[in-house]
């Protein structure tokens, strides 16, 4: 069965393949720049690459909501940045219970073999390195993670633990302490806490992912008129993650999270083949 | 996808893990005669687990009115509708299809996915009568116009949907004592389990941006002592215990003998598939069709014994024993009018009189040299 639904991806996937996203050089400092148009109108056209429901993992979308992404990469010899294009009807951001953010990935092996990882998130002991920005990331970069009193206004509550409107002869409690009653904060899970933009995860195989602790990478998005647009920028090399290096090449695959459509974990369309990009030292 | 049994539609189903049947299983029976819906139990749970941020809707312990109060809305009437038609002869195993059996490919399980707004009414429906009562309507039994109370904690359920649903498997369920368990530090917030659940008890925090649900007490558990909403239930309706299945189920175990033995307490929709593990003794003048879809077809059985109760010594003195320790009870006995509560080695925990005793006292106090007040 699994083969059957490999084989028809990559069939389908056929109409799109060929696809190899060369990334051209430009001068200036892409860690900060990173939208910088100047920069960008010396990139490549985009490359128009498929995108499959995924196909494996229950829970599975009935329907493939992203079909296709657009693809350009440009590098300054530190750092690469990849801009993504995608159709989506409406913007969406999370908060609210069984609301859910807009979302892209970036997928790259960690070991650079001549034979990328297996697709779906890598495999034990060939990890790949992901890049997640979601819209709702963004927004907390900006506004700050909202809290539950500004999501549900007329939520009704007395008090919260430890949080006293008048402590009297209490001594005030610690920030642990108070954090010992949020099960997410108190377990240190990335989910509890504010985000910058982009996530960086490691993965070896799918239901693997854990959020890294580097914040290096940068994100924003830009949504105008039914699509959005993504810029992802990287450092280029990682010590303990993707390797990219001028003048050689590697695979990136891709994910698209359509939050109005109730899109989120493994309900995404996805590429299901690797897509080659080589870094030009020019 | 695995064959498992499940005892209670008396079959093979499938689940898409292994059968691993915990080396004790935490479960609770309730006597739905005497709930009053006081709602303790939802603030003893409340107070303990979830009072902080985005928990301010969650009611891990719910007390709903049946037939038309729901919390969230309308979670039994939506996932009993997404599974469809199913009919269960008596006497004989289910073979109506379970959640798991009525998914389609892309699902792990049969479910409806519920809104923000449906868990906001946690009130709907309370005391409201299945009829209505006219002028002229009198009591008959049973009665014509009825409504119960039905608390409800997660079930810990043998085959939980929840487990079966997380793609990142971040649900486990213990082997010491059968709890089931959202990892707080492995949960991205996804919410498949929310949806799956259809006793809709995964419930998602919109603070920390995971999900959340019954956690069994078992921080008191493991040190012997029975769940916040059962040791402060003000109407002693409950008891939580260790249940065997019934191929190991031991007599003078309270949960084995009111489930197994006696056939009391009934698991609620357990043609759903899961084998939950909280357990009923369904309210006997309430409506015997609404009861059936609900517990089983041994609800007139189970009816049946709890009215020959005079005649069972040893069941009254194990409902009196409930509400009376808040130590899990290993095992009961019940002699010469006494309710006893023993712990694993054999140590006395309590001991109650089945029948209260009668204390006569005269009308006037000559010792104080005044009457005494017949107040009710």
């Amino acid at each position: 069965m699994k083969t059957t639904t490999l084989l028809l991806t990559i069939l389908l996937m056929g109409e799109f393949a060929g696809a190899e996203i060369s990334v051209k050089k430009v001068t200036g400092e892409l860690s900060v720049n990173f939208m910088d148009q100047k920069l960008w109108s010396q990139a490549l056209p985009d490359e128009t690459i498929g995108l499959l429901a995924q196909p494996v993992v229950v829970p599975k979308p009935t329907k493939t909501e992203t079909q296709k992404i657009n693809v350009a990469a440009i590098h300054d010899g530190k750092w690469i940045v990849f801009r993504v294009r995608w159709n989506d009807a409406e913007m969406s951001e999370a908060n609210k219970l069984a609301t859910f953010s807009d979302a892209v990935a970036l997928q790259f092996p960690v070991k650079n073999n001549d034979v990328p990882p297996p697709i779906m998130m890598g495999g034990k002991g060939d990890p790949v390195h992901l890049f997640h920005w979601k819209y709702q990331y963004q927004l907390d970069a900006k506004f700050g993670k909202k809290p539950i009193n500004e999501i549900y206004p007329n939520m009704t509550t007395d008090m919260y633990p430890m949080e006293f409107k008048e402590k009297g002869n209490y001594k005030e409690a610690t920030k642990d302490q108070r954090d010992s009653f949020v099960g997410g904060t108190a377990a240190g899970n990335p989910q509890s806490f504010p985000k910058s933009g982009v996530d960086e995860i490691f993965a070896e195989g799918f239901g693997s992912s854990a959020v890294s602790d580097s914040h290096l990478a940068k994100g924003y998005g830009e949504w105008k008129k039914g699509a959005w647009t993504v810029w992802i920028a990287r450092p280029l090399s990682y010590d303990n993650g993707s390797k990219l290096l001028v003048g050689k090449g590697s695979h990136v695959a891709f994910a698209v999270w359509q939050g109005g459509k109730k899109e989120i974990g493994a309900l995404k369309s996805l590429t299901m083949m690797w897509t080659p990009f080589f870094i030009q030292e020019k | 996808m695995a064959k498992v049994k499940n005892w209670q539609i008396s079959r093979e189903m499938e689940y898409p893990y292994d059968e691993n049947r915990p080396k004790k299983q935490w479960s609770i029976v309730f006597d739905l005669n005497k709930c009053i819906a006081c709602q303790t139990c939802s603030l003893a749970c409340k107070t303990t687990w979830t009072s902080g941020k985005g928990q301010e809707y969650m009611f891990w312990n719910n007390v709903e009115t049946k037939p038309y109060g729901s919390y969230p809305l309308a979670w039994d009437v939506r996932v009993l509708e997404r599974l469809g038609h199913q009919e269960w002869e008596k006497k004989q195993p289910y073979y109506g299809k379970t959640i798991f059996e009525a998914a389609e490919n892309h699902e792990r399980a049969a479910h409806f996915a519920p809104e923000d707004k449906d868990w906001m009414y946690p009130n709907h429906g309370e005391d409201d009568c299945a009829g209505r009562v006219d002028k002229g309507d009198y009591i008959s039994l049973q009665h014509d116009k009825w409504f119960f109370y039905l608390p409800r904690t997660c079930a810990h359920c043998t085959y939980p949907a929840c487990l079966a649903a997380c793609p990142r498997k971040a649900i486990y369920k213990r082997q010491e004592d059968g709890i089931v368990l959202i990892d707080q530090s492995r949960c991205k917030g996804y919410g498949e389990c929310v949806k799956a659940c259809p006793y809709k008890k995964s419930m998602y925090n919109a603070h920390t941006r995971i999900s959340e649900k019954c956690i069994g007490c078992y921080p008191f558990v493991e040190q012997g002592y029975q769940p916040q909403c059962v040791t402060n239930c003000i109407g002693k309706i409950r008891i939580m215990g260790f249940i065997n299945p019934p191929w190991k189920a031991r007599e003078n175990n309270p949960v084995d003998y009111l489930v197994h033995k006696t056939g009391l307490a009934l698991p609620y929709y357990p043609q759903l598939g899961l084998e939950p593990n909280i357990y009923y003794i369904p309210p006997i003048h309430a409506d015997r069709e609404y009861l059936t879809q609900m517990f089983g077809p041994n609800v007139d059985q189970s009816i049946s014994t709890y009215k020959k109760l005079k005649d069972d010594p040893v069941a009254q003195g194990l409902l009196v024993l409930m509400g009376c320790t808040d130590r899990i009870i290993h095992h009961f006995e019940v002699r010469s009018g006494i309710a006893y509560a023993f712990d694993e080695k054999g140590d006395e925990i309590v001991h109650v009189p089945v029948t209260e005793q009668m204390y006569s006292r005269p009308a006037f106090d000559e010792k104080f040299g005044t009457s005494r007040n017949n107040t009710p």
